[in-house]
């Protein structure tokens, strides 16, 4: 373990070409799909969180089981459909970082749903009373809302980002790990493990730890900064 | 309020800045080797016992080298050859539920430069150089008569540029394609994406359209593909299947050689040696052309095939590991097991002790 | 204004029986009896919070402007002003933060303009939620127990407040109350209301000193007033 460590830090410190490129794409993928996974959970978890008819308790439901859809599964469909002889073949994302965006929104999404569902479940009916009884209008509801829960929203980029940054089963599949080009840092390391260099698959692993713990301190900071 | 609004803003603007860079940075792919050599691996080798004369030198660098050596080689049954073979167009592929579909895009006049380029003089010459200096032997050796091409290769255009190629890990790992394909990407312009997998994923990706060539060393699969309908022969061409490299299987094992397959008549014998010591053996079990290859010279009345059920009754020294070369060789290696790999890999792992590159 | 008759329940229980009633502008009316009697069920459901069973609206003329002061009301995360602006419907800016600075001075409370609502004391949270209420003009005002958690002093000021708001738009105040006390300073109705229905209603001085119904006089029995 320690000799990985040392290789960690050379491998930082060595330029390599791969690595960097490998680093980039990840990131753009990671900071992307966290993103979009946002945009599109947050309005529809606090949507699922204020609505009380019946249908509520079956759409949590299947919200909850989309969260447990395996990443492999979801890098199956996706291969499938976007394939050369898939339905989708015209979009050429197979074998692309936008494809792989696109696979890991699908799992991300229910993620961010589940998380403000369950916030905003908690909080909706007072708000609801409260902004009623000043014959608030919708819309203004709404933005109170969201002033509410902009911790939980940080909470939720976290947790996507984290997510995205450790999936390998989905990624791999659609994305295929081409080199200088799909390779990110979770199908790196499945490579060198499979090929049975497990000192290099360890150092890109602290390699990878060490940008999430990065990203989590920054992320901390402005959540401090907006102090519960 | 206007805090978070901003906050965001900014997150999503660095998303957007990353986004930029990151693409076409791809000049000579520099592998990441360096490290490796310097910092000595104790972790998962045995001391050397007596190590054949070629690795001596590794030896001496590290104080901890790979015990698994080559008992057996150089049997004409064990000869492994590598094919190229062009995607059809036309072929009949067929989606998830079966339909087919016609409109498959695929590169062809790719596919074609990339081939020519692979069969001309300059890349066999520089295949069969290949890790010559490195191991002091030849990993791939070029078939005498076997196709090739003299065509002038087009440089690459907009539509032509991405050629897709679907390869087994064998190949990949042995780090030829990195050695050979920068060298035709600079020359003509060409982006080759290479999708590794096992033999059985890899020809799947390609019927399913995902690949405008492959290279394979599986001769029966190679020929159901054919049959299927799903290679075509290129301009120049005879066949579908264009066999130009050839390397061979070896027999590894611990040094000590416990079953003493090194003083077997033949490699069949060698195998009945391990079948009836029951020492411990590790497959690769993916169906793979190594494993194809090893499931063909155990003796008969063992019933071995690739399939899992076969070698039930056998697994108190039968591995089925399902796994790629490097995995299965690092096992072996900590198992003191026997196990057949393509020579080209197995030196790489050696060279490296135990540390694939 | 004039309301239907309308019944809430909950499964096999009902909570409330409510029979038509009329209510007059400029006039303050007292809700009392004992937890669990209906009496937020009641003003929720003439607020439009909740719907009766029969899923009408509760009020026969339409569109009636209403206000609702929650029992509990939520302290958004701004500041107290920003909170008591909320309420400021469609005021002109300048306009609307005069007039909120003003109602928070009147309930002894304007020292805290700028500090964050979340982080105010029970007290402190019902006086910014009354002046938020009150920015706006409204026909009919319901307030669920708005001076429950306040001491005497600021009590006073509500109270006055309250009074203040009835002279100034004329609005038909419900108020709900625990203190027998505040309802005979500030009402001029009372409804009494017992298991989900309304066993009295009348002038303060009719049903507080002299109950026609035997249970309204067991209620007050444990008042000493």
């Amino acid at each position: 373990m320690r000799t990985a460590f040392f290789q960690a830090i050379e491998l930082v410190f060595s330029g390599n070409r791969q690595l960097i490129n490998i680093i980039q794409v990840t990131m753009r993928m990671s900071l992307s799909s966290s993103l979009v996974a946002l945009l599109l959970g947050v309005p529809l978890g606090a949507l699922l969180g204020t609505i009380s008819w019946k249908g509520k308790g079956i759409l949590v439901i299947i919200n909850r089981t989309l969260m447990g859809l395996p990443p492999v599964v979801c890098g199956l469909i996706c291969y499938l459909l976007f394939s050369g002889v898939g339905p989708l073949r015209h979009l050429g994302l197979l074998f692309t970082v936008e494809g792989m965006i696109i696979a890991q929104v699908i799992l991300l999404t229910p993620l961010i749903i589940g998380n403000m569902e369950s916030h905003v479940s908690d909080i909706s009916p007072a708000i609801r009373e409260t902004a009623k009884g000043l014959r608030l209008s919708t819309a203004k509801t709404v933005l109170l809302l969201m002033n509410e829960s902009q911790y939980q929203i940080f909470a939720s980029y976290l947790l996507g980002l984290g997510r995205s940054l450790a999936e390998v089963g989905a990624v791999s599949m659609v994305g295929g790990a081409i080199a200088f080009k799909t390779n990110v840092m979770s199908t790196a390391i499945m490579n060198y493990t499979n090929m049975g260099n497990f000192t290099i698959a360890l150092a890109l692993g602290i390699i990878l730890l060490v940008i999430a713990l990065v990203l989590n301190i920054i992320t901390a900071l402005i959540q401090w900064r907006l102090r519960r | 309020m206007k805090k978070f609004m901003i906050l965001l803003l900014a997150l999503a603007m660095s998303t957007f800045i990353f986004t930029g860079c990151g693409d076409s940075n791809r000049n000579t792919s520099q592998t990441e080797d360096s490290a490796s050599d310097e910092t000595a691996d104790a972790a998962e080798e045995e001391p050397a016992a007596d190590a054949e004369s070629e690795e001596s030198e590794a030896a001496e660098e590290e104080s901890a080298a790979v015990d698994l050596s080559i008992l057996y080689e150089e049997d004409d049954s064990m000869i492994n050859n590598y094919s190229l073979l062009a995607v059809n167009p036309d072929a009949p592929f067929v989606d998830a539920n079966g339909e087919s579909v016609s409109d498959v895009a695929i590169n062809t006049a790719g596919a074609k430069a990339l081939t020519d380029w692979m069969l001309s003089e300059e890349a066999k010459t520089a295949a069969a150089d290949f890790g010559f200096e490195e191991y002091g032997e030849h990993l791939f050796y070029v078939i005498e008569d076997g196709p090739s091409s003299e065509a002038e290769i087009p440089v690459a255009t907009d539509e032509t540029k991405n050629i897709r190629m679907s390869t087994t890990t064998s190949v990949n790992d042995s780090g030829l394609l990195t050695y050979l394909i920068p060298m035709f990407e600079e020359a003509y312009g060409y982006t080759v994406e290479i999708f590794s997998a096992g033999t059985g994923k890899a020809i799947a990706n390609a019927e399913f359209g995902n690949a405008d060539l492959i290279m394979v060393h599986s001769e029966s699969q190679e020929k159901e593909f054919v049959d299927a309908g799903f290679s075509m022969v290129l301009d120049g061409y005879e066949s579908e299947r264009l066999t130009f490299l050839y390397n061979y299987f070896v027999l590894c094992g611990p040094s000590s050689d416990p079953a003493e397959v090194a003083s077997a008549p033949s490699v069949l014998d060698a195998f009945k040696l391990i079948a009836d010591g029951k020492y411990p053996f590790v497959s690769r079990g993916d169906e793979s052309g190594t494993h194809t290859m090893e499931v063909s010279l155990w003796p008969e009345d063992l019933g071995i095939t690739t399939d899992a059920a076969s070698v039930e009754d056998y697994t108190d020294w039968y591995v089925f590991s399902n796994a790629g070369m490097g995995t299965c060789l690092t096992m072996a290696e900590e198992k003191g097991a026997y196990i057949l790999s393509d020579k080209a890999t197995f030196l790489t792992f050696k060279e490296n002790n135990g540390v694939m590159e | 204004m004039k309301t239907c008759s309308f019944t809430k329940t909950y499964g096999s229980h009902t909570v409330l029986q409510a029979p038509a009633m009329e209510l007059s502008p400029g006039r303050i009316y007292a809700v009392i009896g004992a937890n669990g009697s209906g009496k937020s069920t009641l003003v929720k459901i003439l607020s439009g919070l909740l719907a009766s069973d029969e899923k009408q609206a509760p009020f026969k003329e339409k569109p009636l402007c209403i206000g609702h002061l929650p029992q509990k009301p939520y302290a958004f995360r701004l500041n107290t002003l920003n909170n008591v602006l909320l309420g400021a419907a469609k005021m002109d800016t300048a306009a609307a933060k005069e007039k909120a600075l003003d109602l928070l001075t009147k309930l002894g409370i304007e020292t805290l303009a700028s500090k964050s609502a979340q982080r105010l004391s029970g007290g402190e949270t019902a006086r910014m939620a009354l002046a938020r209420s009150m920015m706006q003009d409204y026909d009919l005002f319901i307030l669920d127990e708005p001076t429950a958690s306040l001491d005497v002093q600021s009590t006073i000021l509500a109270e006055n407040q309250i009074l203040s708001y009835r002279k100034e738009t004329g609005a038909a105040i419900l108020l709900i109350t625990h203190s027998l006390k505040q309802a005979r300073r500030l009402a001029d109705e009372v409804w009494y209301l017992q298991n989900g229905q309304i066993i009295e209603t009348g002038t303060s001085e009719q049903v507080l000193y002299s109950p026609a119904d035997a249970r309204t006089r067991q209620f007050l029995e444990f008042y000493s007033l």
